[in-house]
């Protein structure tokens, strides 16, 4: 239930500010650290801004979208939902700088797939990518080496409710209980194209899954000229709550203009932008922290190997899937 | 970790140890349950992400055992429990009389409180049998190992394994090979243990997969569509077939035991899931209204890990809030219909 979920308790914030906030301080610390890190060669210049950042963000969450969308077996929506959210909440308190999201896209992919059920092994997952299988492999040992750290930063926070459910239920409810709509089925198309695109923005982190499908379904049927008000009034209720039904209305219209205001980020500004991050990535950034140390320290019967030896880097041309 | 002082090894589960140990500031002991992610192909394992799941999204309940808190710990992470003394497969067994009614009714009625919270949240275990009831120091019963459970929706498509449960406590549908089932497997689970509870001894201890479904049918009778309407989709039904067998009264499987108890028992242990009784009604079933009443949890027998009775109880203050609101108390006159 989403009422008393993690999901309500820990990642749904009061409003955009407080986000793009969180976003900030997480550009702002890692900046510092290597700031004071007293390398040499570093200077303001190299950095990512959070304008640029975002940028990026967005570019990889279309590939993570894109990749999820292909994906054999075909994934269910709650599965890339679930991918989607996750990839949101590692970088609220994250930079890119930090964590290449070329991997971290990935990985939250996975570790979704796992979480909602939708079994699929660690060999058919990587198979999806356009790889040698060597490739596949190092990519795969990444993931596993990543995966400790996603978890970890969700908090452990696993269950992710997206709005696909609540709007199967709403158009059961219309279907049931409203029969001045002859077909809800007609509104099914364009809802979900909603939904899609509301995956896309910060939605799903300031509303609840329910209002998100609401708002989908409503703006689905005013595409269609047909006016739904009397379902709030009536079926929902609300007639004469007008406190609730003006705050209702209220997030509707932001979540439509989050939606509205989406951008897809330009492809010259992406290739700047990604120049600078694995610029970064190469000379700043050695996640040693995260290769694999095998076996407990104080767990005697392990066998402790030698670590494995650096893998060769794979970048984003590895990854061209598409 | 440098929390936590180990006091010593509980046991081992499937993905990792499980280990005694205070909680340094606190003072507070707990069980520390390890899941070490080396060696494993497929990373972190699904049985371990729903456990953290399962119990990230619940609230506190005093039936079902908490997860304190999750951290991260070499190559893989740490899950933290409250500890527990004991389990009930080790009353049961240690237990050299057979448990009264009174404390059969007390361990029935903790079970099913906690099974009832677990699926009105939408949660079920898959796995409940003895080894996964802990029993506190105070003599409390909570469901614990989450390792299988799942969080349930009706959302159709999907199929489950049917390899879940242990064999014992497995319901008919998963032995005839069940990809889509429902928290029915729990109550039939509930069921078994009922019946362990009374006997003293499993209901159905089947060798092997093939002789479990003997067991069962044995007693219940070989299903037909008349008793069993969706029988005929389970993909194993037409894989083997039964002799024509009638059912056993099961007076005579758990003999000694009061009609009532034989009565909630029949409606437990019936081959449609959607029949067996939801563990919210089966609460206010007249057994557990009718002398001897159930015990509490104070007269329930504490065993230490590994055998030996321990006659010292701590008793826990009993707490009464004047402040609870009346109609929290009342029942829902329509849960009663079963009874009537």
């Amino acid at each position: 239930m989403y009422h008393n979920s993690s999901q309500k308790k820990f990642w749904t914030f009061d409003k955009e500010a407080t986000l793009e906030q969180m976003r900030y301080e997480a550009n702002t610390t890692f900046r510092s650290k290597i700031l004071t890190s007293g390398k040499p060669g570093v200077n303001e210049s190299i950095f990512l801004d959070p304008r640029e950042e975002k940028v990026l963000f967005r570019h990889y969450e279309k590939r993570l979208l894109d990749f999820c969308t292909i994906f054999k077996p075909a994934m269910p929506k709650s599965v890339v939902g679930t991918a989607c959210m996750y990839f949101r909440r590692f970088y609220m308190n994250n930079s890119l700088m930090e964590y290449h999201p070329r991997i971290i896209m990935l990985t939250c992919a996975y570790l979704a797939c796992k979480t909602d059920e939708f079994n699929v092994s660690s060999g058919q997952f990587v198979g999806n990518l356009q790889e040698s299988s060597a490739g596949q492999e190092r990519v795969l040992e990444q993931i596993l080496e990543y995966e400790l750290l996603l978890i970890q930063q969700l908090n452990f926070h696993l269950v992710v409710h997206t709005p696909y459910r609540p709007m199967e239920g709403f158009l059961i409810d219309l279907k049931t209980r409203y029969p001045l709509l002859e077909n809800p089925e007609m509104l099914r198309k364009s809802a979900d194209d909603f939904l899609n695109r509301a995956a896309m923005t910060d939605a799903g982190l300031l509303f609840s899954p329910s209002q998100i499908a609401l708002t989908a379904v409503l703006n689905s049927a005013a595409r269609a000229g047909l006016n739904m008000e009397t379902y709030l009034t009536e079926c929902m209720g609300l007639k004469d709550d007008k406190e609730t039904l003006s705050k209702m209305y209220d997030s509707m219209r932001r979540i439509t203009s989050l939606i509205k205001e989406y951008e897809m980020p330009k492809q010259e500004e992406v290739n700047v932008c990604k120049q600078k991050l694995d610029r970064i990535h190469a000379e700043f950034v050695t996640n040693t922290n995260l290769k694999r140390k095998r076996g407990y320290e104080d767990d005697d019967h392990v066998v402790k190997k030698p670590l494995v030896t650096e893998e060769a880097e794979w970048t984003d041309e590895d990854l061209e899937f598409l | 970790m440098d929390q936590y002082s180990i006091l010593g090894r509980i046991g081992e589960g499937a993905h990792g140890i499980v280990f005694k140990a205070k909680h340094i500031e606190t003072g507070e002991t707990v069980a520390l349950k390890k899941v070490a992610l080396r060696k494993l192909e497929d990373g972190i394992p699904n049985q371990a992400l729903r456990e953290i799941k399962a119990l990230q999204e619940i609230e506190d309940n005093q039936y079902v055992v908490k997860l304190k808190d999750v951290f991260p710990h070499g190559t893989g992470f740490v899950l933290v429990f409250e500890y527990m003394l004991s389990d009930l497969s080790e009353v049961i067994r240690n237990s050299q009389n057979p448990l009264t009614e009174s404390q059969v009714k007390g361990y029935m009625m903790m079970l099913l409180k906690g099974v009832a919270f677990c699926h009105e949240n939408s949660i079920m275990h898959r796995d409940l049998k003895p080894a996964n009831l802990l029993i506190s120091s105070t003599g409390h019963l909570k469901i614990a190992d989450f390792g299988l459970a799942r969080l349930f929706s009706n959302e159709g498509d999907r199929l489950y394994s049917h390899q879940v449960a242990t064999r014992w406590y497995r319901a008919p549908e998963l032995l005839y090979g069940a990809r889509k089932y429902d928290e029915g497997v729990d109550l039939w689970a509930v069921g078994c243990i009922f019946g362990e509870l009374l006997n003293n001894s499993p209901l159905f201890p089947g060798e092997n997969d093939i002789e479990q479904l003997c067991c069962v049918l044995r007693v219940l009778g070989t299903p037909n569509q008349r008793v069993w309407p969706e029988i005929t989709e389970l993909p194993d039904y037409n894989k083997i077939t039964f002799k024509e067998n009638p059912p056993i009264p099961l007076e005579e499987i758990v003999p000694d035991t009061s009609p009532q108890a034989v009565d909630l028992l029949k409606k437990f242990l019936v081959y449609p899931s959607k029949q067996r009784i939801s563990a919210k009604e089966a609460l206010l079933h007249p057994y557990f209204f009718t002398d001897p009443l159930p015990a509490h949890h104070s007269e329930l027998p504490i065993p230490q890990r590994g055998g030996k009775y321990s006659r010292q109880r701590i008793q826990p203050p009993h707490e009464f809030s004047v402040d609870r609101p009346l109609e929290e108390s009342l029942v829902d006159p329509s849960l009663l219909q079963w009874h009537t």
